[in-house]
Formats: structure tokens, C-alpha cells, sequence
């Protein structure tokens, strides 16, 4: 297998420990886009938006400290003495994490201001989601070439992710709630357009790490990638399930869509968990065909 | 949650049972060879590394080498091996940071033959 890196326990663990970080950044990104597009949600659901978004921001500060300790654990190869060795973690201070952790810890602050309710609190969010999205542009395989276009594509790609990821949880809420039909509608319909620029974006960013369609099989990058985009198509396929069929029996009054359509929305969070921990590995142990 | 596992421990499967390949940098001594002196330890990348760990396993365990290179990311890096190095098989297992961030690590191994 090419391009795959030697796996030990630390490595695992720092796999896990970006997924989780994914999560928490999407999650927080993701609450002030929802609250941006949806201000005329029902309270209960930008309820659940803004105080996921604040949980979030906070996990992803905490995740963001103990990938500094995994990291230098891993580049000094002293394990645990290695996570707090002020030597080594100035070194990944002055990697590209640092620069990243930056933009990223202070992305994170700032939508911490969704809970302020008003367009000042709103647009400090935002801005804090923007900058989250940029921390992912300064590390890792998106600075290769062509920079700026790979950076662009992360970000875009990112925040077409944050604003789906985000309003799961929001959407499953609202899904139980009588006035709900309203939102799940329109949801679907501006869905449509950004699942499609995720999806560019994230093509259109493979396909420039891949550079060939053999790099695509026979590599450790190439693998993970076709696992990522199964994973992505099943996800895909509950999504246009629940727009096409679950939503408008909702609508229509059948009892049962809002059991089924929170059931298949929980599988949707159980389906992005899976995408995330694919892209994690991609980007932590495998290296980009292009780079072979 | 049951689900969550099974596919992570699927996912991480495929990818632990894959042989771990590192990409072949240029070594001295070179990957596998026999030699008789071991004059320095070389490492040489296509992208400057920060190289933030290196060691020597001879025949009676770790030994003492002396970097040459400091902490700066380097496309080659030079360590002074132990003056005294009897015969036998040697690993050299070094760690690094590339210059996108990703932490990096190899290994080569050489045989001294007296």
C-alpha cells in the first residue's frame, strides 16, 4: 500500500482526536449559518442551534490543546513525557498547527457571541465561523499547489459542510414540533444548492491531490477517499429520502413521518460521524498521490 | 453508537493491516546495505523536515549518536554516528515535523560487517 505512514497507538489517537475536533469546528460553524439563514425559525429550534454551537466552540477549544500534546508526543517519540515537553510543543507552535490554532481558537471565541441575540452577536459569530474555516486552509495538505486554489476550496467546502452538520440537530428538533413543516421545506430546498458545492469543492480538491484515476486505486489516500465517498453517496441517499419522500408526508399530516423523519435525521448524524473520521484518517496518515 | 464502532474499527482495520510504507527518502548508509564503516548518518527529504528525533539500534541496543543538524527544517540531516560499531544489524528510526505540519516519521536499517 503507498503513501501509507507507520500507525501506532499515537497516531490513532490523533485521528480520533481530529475527528472529534471536525466535529466540534462544523457543529460551531455551523449554529451561527443556521441562525443567519433561518432567523424566522421557531424559538425551540434556534434554541438548540445557538447552545450547540456555544458546546461546540467550547469542545473544540479543548480538542484543539490536547491535539498540541498528541502531536508533539508523536514527533518526539517519548509518548506521554513527549505530550508536555515544552520543547516539542514550542515545535508544533511553530508549525503550521500553531499559525492554524491561531485563527482557530479565536474563530471559536468569537461564536461563542451566537448566544447574544441581535445582529451584533449574529455577525461577531459569523465572523468567527469564517475564521474557522480559513484555520483549516493553513494547514496540511491544502497548502499545496495551487495554494490558493486548494485554500479556497477547503474553506468553501468546510463551510457548505458546517452549514448541513449544524442544522441536523436544529432540524431534528424541529421535525417534532408542529410548525416545523415550514422549516424542514426550505432547508431542503437551500440544501440543494450547498450539497452541491460541497461536493464540487471536495471533488474538485480530490482530484487535484489525486492527479490520475490509478492514483485513485492502489493508494492508501486513494482508498480512504473511495470509503469517504461511500460513506457520503449513503448519506446523500437519506438526505433526498428525506426531502423527497419524508418532509412532504410531514406536511401532509401522516403520523408517522415525524418519527420516521427524526429516526433518519439521527442517522444522518451517525453517517457524517463515520465521513469524519474517513476524512481524519486521510488527512493525518495518508499522503496525497500527487505528493508520491 | 454500536454502528459508530463497527465502522470505526473497520476503517481502522483496512488502514492497520495495509503494510505501513513511509515514502523512500536517501539514506547513508543506504536502506538495507552492508557496509563496512560508518563514517555519518544521513538523512536526505524532498521537502525540508524538522527531524525532532533520531536513534541508533546496534546489535547490543540503542546507542549514542551526536546530531550534527539542529532544530531547523532541513532537506538533509547529518548525525555523527559512535566511533566503536561492531559488526552487526543497525536501525536508524527517526521523527519529524514536514513543512505543511504533518508529523513524519521512518526508519532504515544497515548492516555493519567487520
Amino acid at each position: 500500500m503507498d503513501g501509507l505512514s507507520p500507525i501506532d497507538g499515537w497516531a490513532l489517537l490523533a485521528i480520533l482526536a481530529k475527528a472529534a475536533g471536525y466535529a466540534a469546528a462544523l457543529v460551531a460553524m455551523g449554529g451561527p449559518l443556521f441562525v443567519a439563514v433561518f432567523r424566522s425559525a421557531p424559538g425551540d429550534v434556534l434554541r438548540v442551534a445557538r447552545q450547540l454551537a456555544v458546546g461546540a466552540a467550547i469542545l473544540g477549544l479543548a480538542v484543539l490543546a490536547l491535539r498540541f500534546g498528541i502531536r508533539s508526543a508523536r514527533i518526539s517519540g517519548m509518548g506521554f513525557e513527549g505530550a508536555v515537553d515544552p520543547m516539542m510543543l514550542g515545535l508544533v507552535w511553530d508549525s503550521p498547527l500553531g499559525t492554524a490554532a491561531l485563527w482557530r481558537g479565536a474563530g471559536e471565541l468569537l461564536i461563542l457571541a451566537v448566544l447574544i441575540e441581535g445582529t451584533i452577536g449574529l455577525t461577531a459569530s459569523l465572523l468567527g465561523a469564517l475564521l474557522v474555516a480559513v484555520s483549516y486552509t493553513l494547514v496540511g495538505h491544502s497548502l499545496g499547489d495551487p495554494r490558493w486554489l486548494l485554500a479556497v476550496l477547503v474553506g468553501v467546502h468546510l463551510l457548505a459542510g458546517a452549514f448541513w452538520i449544524g442544522a441536523l440537530a436544529p432540524l431534528h428538533r424541529a421535525a417534532g414540533l408542529t410548525g416545523g413543516t415550514v422549516l424542514l421545506h426550505r432547508f431542503g430546498i437551500i440544501a440543494s444548492g450547498t450539497v452541491a458545492v460541497l461536493i464540487l469543492a471536495g471533488l474538485t480538491f480530490a482530484w487535484l491531490m489525486i492527479g490520475s484515476f490509478g492514483g485513485l486505486f492502489g493508494t492508501a489516500y486513494g482508498w480512504t477517499l473511495i470509503a469517504k465517498i461511500i460513506v457520503v453517496t449513503g448519506l446523500l441517499g437519506l438526505a433526498a429520502n428525506n426531502k423527497l419522500r419524508l418532509v412532504p408526508a410531514l406536511a401532509s399530516g401522516d403520523p408517522t413521518a415525524s418519527t420516521n423523519l427524526r429516526r433518519s435525521i439521527r442517522m444522518e448524524i451517525i453517517a457524517v460521524a463515520l465521513i469524519l473520521l474517513a476524512t481524519a484518517t486521510l488527512t493525518s496518515i495518508t499522503t496525497p498521490p500527487v505528493n508520491l | 453508537m454500536k454502528q459508530i464502532i463497527l465502522a470505526l474499527a473497520a476503517i481502522l482495520a483496512t488502514a492497520a493491516a495495509a503494510l505501513a510504507h513511509s515514502k523512500a527518502e536517501d539514506t547513508t548508509p543506504a536502506k538495507e546495505a552492508t557496509v563496512e564503516t560508518v563514517e555519518v548518518i544521513e538523512l536526505r527529504f524532498d521537502d525540508p523536515m524538522r527531524v525532532t528525533a533520531i536513534s541508533l539500534t546496534g546489535p547490543d541496543g540503542e546507542m549514542e549518536i551526536t546530531r550534527e543538524t539542529g532544530l531547523d527544517p532541513v532537506t538533509e540531516f547529518r548525525a555523527m554516528p559512535p566511533e566503536d560499531m561492531p559488526g552487526g544489524a543497525y536501525t536508524v528510526d527517526w521523527r519529524g515535523l514536514s513543512s505543511d505540519g504533518h508529523p513524519m516519521q521512518g526508519s532504515f536499517d544497515f548492516t555493519v560487517a567487520d
